[in-house]
């Protein structure tokens, strides 16, 4: 008889046990049984993180108002063992605010009433996250890629937990029209020129909301709105200010074309010279400054020219006293000859000599020479006041003994036919008398350059 | 009779106190690494950066002068994470009552080690978490303390805890990330 007994005690607190475990007993949990308040209370609340140094805040209101109008308190409470560790929250107006430094607990929002019923209701802190408003609006126009820079800042950029964990919404729109929205975790965007009408005005708002990879909740309040002027169409004169510079770079590369063409057609004819002159050639030069003869006088330094001129040596000087001699009676120098003179040469200068105004032979350097280094130097008297070793021009003019100059065009013969015989040593003492008694007669006496080269 | 019962239960009793684990975990079983590491990247690591700070920024000569013999020294335990962790914690919590170290400091350490208890689903042994919602309870009071302790034996230990707790973290962060 005792056996059912112990069963029915067994199994009534076997009952009771599951029921209390069921939850089923008063949301209180105090086991009392009488009216219980509804287990959940339409509350909304939002979290924001470091709101105050280290401090973050809860802040809840109604959404409906209790149902028996009664006074409520509102408490965050954490749960420690099987006990609730609970702080409460002020009132402020119609909301209610906690400040706490534990992100990390689960934590519970339980209202009591005056009834000191208490219903809790959990939440996750880091799951209503409200970031604070951004601030700071900048707006600026790149001209060049016409864009609208549009840069904001947010109070998290300076704190722990949001720090690049948020995602931003910028709204803009012209004025007195709908909102248009642009998402970006960034701190700045951009609109483009092209996308906005010219010389309109427009206004740009941002709000901020947590990104949901581990803090989630809403969006921020808006901030506050900042207005722009959009930029007047610039294609005309952007477009003007390009073709002029285009032009200008044609043309100015056309002109250096040009120049450089000029420069390398007119190189060698006109600007080489003018800026770097050829040195003159010596031998080009007197050849230029010599006039020619009119009576087929050859002046040349070339001693090819003359290939045809018979050369006459003159063997030595001849002296002042022998000189007078020759120009005595023309008969007297003609015995006085030595025989080497004779010929159609010496005949030929026989005329010349009596004659002293011509002077129909040549007198070689040669001769010249040697009449210069052997014989003093003695001025002859007569017309010609030359010295012995002097060249003298046609027109007496002596010449000084340091060079040779040539002599004006001067005939060699008046028939201007060569001397075959050529002179020996010997006859340099004759040719002497011969040449002063031709420079009396204005004969002009040159020397050729050709012996010039032969000599040295 | 009831002798021979003692006599054949009395030698197990010694084995009761040698087979049970000698560290026995006072901590929340379970796979939670997930949980362990978004909690830690996303919250604890910023709380634990900004406390190296503090402690940085006392005086570090002083503690170079004074004998390391005396300071404890804790172990990042490979395997035994969790563990080393929670030895840290519950030995940074002693330092909460001391006046001796600034009271900034003392509270930030107290509050990293309550969250490092928190994410780890811990529980001291000698109960100091107990002190923990008092921590957590800590109302904003515009202290401008900026009292500078002298050079203790209790801010150079602190300062030790911290750094091994901050490295530890940073051991056990990289071993659940993988």
């Amino acid at each position: 008889m005792a056996q059912p007994g112990t069963v029915l005690s067994v199994f009534a607190v076997v009952l009771h046990t599951a029921l209390g475990e069921s939850g089923c007993t008063s949301a209180d949990g105090d086991g009392t049984l009488g009216d219980d308040e509804p287990d959940n209370f339409d509350i909304d609340c939002f979290s924001q993180l470091e709101i105050k140094d280290s401090f973050s805040s809860l802040t809840c209101n109604f959404t409906e108002l209790p149902p028996y109008n009664t006074n409520y308190t509102l408490s965050l409470c954490t749960k420690e063992d099987n006990d609730y560790a609970c702080s409460n929250m002020k009132k402020q107006e119609d909301v209610f605010f906690i400040q706490f430094i534990d992100i990390l607990s689960n934590r519970d929002v339980c209202m009591y009433s005056e009834m000191k019923r208490r219903v809790c209701r959990s939440l996750v802190i880091t799951d209503i996250v409200k970031p604070e408003v951004p601030f700071a609006i900048n707006i600026t126009y790149e001209r060049e890629a016409n864009e609208y820079l549009i840069r904001y800042c947010t109070p998290h950029s300076r704190k722990k937990y949001l720090k690049d964990k948020l995602v931003h919404q910028v709204a803009y729109r012209q004025k007195d029209s709908t909102w248009k929205t642009i998402e970006s975790p960034y701190l700045q965007i951009k609109l483009l020129g092209q996308n906005l009408e010219n010389e309109a005005s427009y206004e740009v708002k941002v709000r901020s909301q947590p990104n949901g990879d581990y803090f989630k909740g809403t969006w921020s309040e808006w901030s506050t709105s900042k207005s722009f002027r959009t930029a007047r169409e610039q294609h005309s004169t952007e477009n003007y200010s390009s073709v002029v510079m285009v032009i200008l770079s044609i043309l100015g590369f056309m002109l250096s074309v040009a120049m450089i063409a000029l420069v390398v057609v007119f190189w060698e004819n006109r600007i080489k010279p003018a800026v770097w002159p050829n040195l003159p050639d010596h031998k080009k030069t007197l050849e230029q400054l010599c006039k020619k003869p009119k009576n087929n006088f050859d002046t040349s330094f070339n001693p090819e020219s003359f290939g045809y001129v018979h050369i006459h040596k003159v063997d030595g000087l001849w002296a002042k006293a022998e000189l007078e001699n020759f120009l005595q009676p023309s008969t007297a120098p003609e015995t006085s000859l030595p025989e080497k003179f004779r010929g159609g040469s010496d005949l030929k200068m026989i005329p010349a000599m009596a004659d002293k105004t011509n002077l129909n032979l040549p007198v070689s350097y040669e001769a010249l020479h040697r009449l210069l280094g052997t014989s003093q130097h003695a001025a002859t008297e007569g017309s010609c006041s030359c010295s012995t070793y002097e060249i003298c021009h046609s027109n007496r003019v002596p010449q000084h003994n340091d060079g040779f100059s040539l002599s004006s065009a001067s005939p060699l013969d008046p028939s201007g036919q060569p001397h075959p015989d050529p002179l020996n040593d010997d006859t340099v003492s004759q040719m002497l008398p011969n040449s002063d008694t031709r420079s009396p007669n204005n004969e002009e006496a040159y020397v050729t350059m050709s012996s010039f080269y032969k000599i040295q | 009779m009831l002798h021979a019962f003692f006599r054949s239960t009395l030698p197990v009793l010694p084995l009761l106190l040698v087979l049970p684990p000698v560290n026995a975990s006072s901590c929340a079983m379970g796979n939670r690494t997930t949980e362990i590491r978004v909690k830690y990247e996303n919250i604890l690591s910023h709380d634990i950066n900004e406390l190296v700070n503090m402690s940085a920024e006392d005086r570090d000569k002083c503690c170079r002068n004074k004998k390391n013999g005396n300071i404890k020294v804790f172990f990042c335990n490979d395997t035994e994470e969790i563990e080393s962790l929670q030895s840290m914690a519950c030995n940074m919590l002693r330092f909460y009552k001391k006046q001796r170290i600034s009271k900034a400091l003392r509270e930030k350490a107290a509050f990293v080690s309550c969250g490092t208890l928190q994410v780890l689903q811990c529980k001291c042994r000698t109960k100091k978490e107990k002190v923990c919602p008092d921590v957590f309870r800590i109302e904003d009071t515009e202290t401008s303390e900026q009292s500078k302790k002298k050079c203790n034996q209790e801010v150079c230990e602190l300062k030790e805890n911290i750094s091994s707790l901050r490295s530890c973290w940073n051991k056990f962060e990289k071993l659940i990330s993988r």
